[in-house]
């Protein structure tokens, strides 16, 4: 019943939706059986199907998979379903075809985190350490300012928690080797 | 047939009889058998093209698996076009191959096909005895389209010397569509028509 955070690709009503039997009503048909969808997804580029009958246009060639409307690249991984109010429950189990995809919950925007002890802010910011042969290796320390590699996962998310602590631990090893290199 | 393609032909079958185009009579679609598998559809030949003033009927077979794969649509009416069989009526058209898309609908398709009467593509031929000529000699080519329209399609362009050469032929007990196919193919050559024909 939960209103998905990725519904704003579908389709807004314009107006009048209470008059839904006449031409309002074809707002929300399928695009390939023309009737008003069943278990609607719709796809990045904003058309909306019956999952049944994208699922079998996607089967029919599946070396080449397009939107039916514009042809616009599309996949099973790449539709978000619309989840209506009060539609579910009952019939259609969905018998022989597979599930329709699931929505993909994102965490807001979470603005204002960062690294509490280190005041690096949380944007494309990475730091790796490169230890080698001494003394070369250890001027391999790099700062790598958003390079070609993916960004920083969303901020409070379990892996981005992850990789805070694992950069923290690997800042202190590197101190600690310094400080063991100059005392040695 | 599978229950989704009789109720989407169902629908687009209203949706064409309501279209604009309907009104302007330039396509129309009629039902042949009550399974919904075979159409017959009709379209007016565009403006301002060789084809102006025919009516082009078509037969349209609707497969087990529509809307998931295209219609098979064919030209009934003859018609002298370098992407349509002057032969068979088979068309090159690659929405109705692999270019097809699952929300077409009669009506785009039917438009479409119109569309290609007054863009040919010589290049991508389906006869390519008219895409040469429409290439090589484009004059012949309309006038022969022309003449075409006006034989098979009630097209109202008549052309007497074309008549007159068909007639020729025909005086000497050639078939008249043999001998129209011949000259068309040999530029209105009478001669070339001729040894063409006796070949």
């Amino acid at each position: 019943m939960a209103t998905p955070t990725g519904a704003e690709g579908g389709t807004t009503p314009p107006g009048g939706a209470d008059s839904a039997d006449t031409d309002a009503g074809t707002f929300y048909e399928c695009n390939i059986c023309l009737d008003t969808a069943r278990d609607p997804v719709v796809s990045m580029c904003g058309h909306l199907f019956c999952w049944p009958c994208l699922h079998q246009w996607l089967e029919t060639r599946p070396q080449k998979q397009m939107c039916p409307v514009c042809k616009a690249g599309i996949g099973k991984d790449k539709v978000i379903p619309v989840y209506g109010r009060g539609s579910n429950n009952q019939q259609d189990p969905r018998e022989k075809l597979p599930p329709r995809p699931a929505g993909q919950r994102s965490e807001p925007e979470n603005q204002g985190g960062g690294f509490p002890g280190f005041g690096f802010g949380d944007g494309g910011f990475h730091m790796s350490f490169g230890i080698g042969a001494f003394p070369f290796g250890i001027f391999a320390s790099t700062f790598n300012f958003n390079d070609g590699r993916p960004g920083p996962a969303p901020p409070g998310s379990p892996q981005n928690r992850e990789e805070q602590f694992l950069s923290k631990v690997f800042l202190w090893v590197a101190i600690l080797f310094i400080f063991y290199l100059l005392i040695a | 047939m599978a229950n989704i393609a009789i109720q989407r032909i169902q629908r687009e079958f209203k949706e064409v009889v309501k279209s604009e185009e309907v009104a302007k009579c330039s396509i129309k679609v009629e039902l042949l058998n009550d399974s919904y598998t075979e159409l017959k559809g009709e379209i007016a030949g565009p403006p301002d093209t060789p084809y102006e003033g025919g009516t082009f009927i078509l037969e349209i077979k609707i497969p087990e698996t529509y809307p998931f794969n295209p219609p098979k649509v064919k030209f009934l009416t003859r018609i002298w076009h370098p992407n349509i069989s002057s032969v068979t009526g088979a068309i090159c058209l690659d929405i109705l191959k692999d270019q097809w898309a699952a929300a077409m609908t009669l009506r785009t398709v039917l438009l479409s096909l119109q569309a290609l009467l007054s863009a040919a593509e010589p290049d991508d031929p389906q006869d390519a005895v008219v895409a040469r000529q429409y290439k090589e000699a484009n004059d012949i080519f309309k006038k022969t389209a022309s003449h075409w329209t006006n034989k098979y399609a009630g097209g109202p362009n008549c052309d007497k010397d074309y008549e007159d050469k068909v007639t020729q032929l025909q005086s000497m007990g050639f078939d008249e569509h043999k001998a129209r196919v011949s000259l068309s193919t040999c530029n209105w050559n009478v001669e070339r028509a001729t040894e063409n024909l006796l070949s």
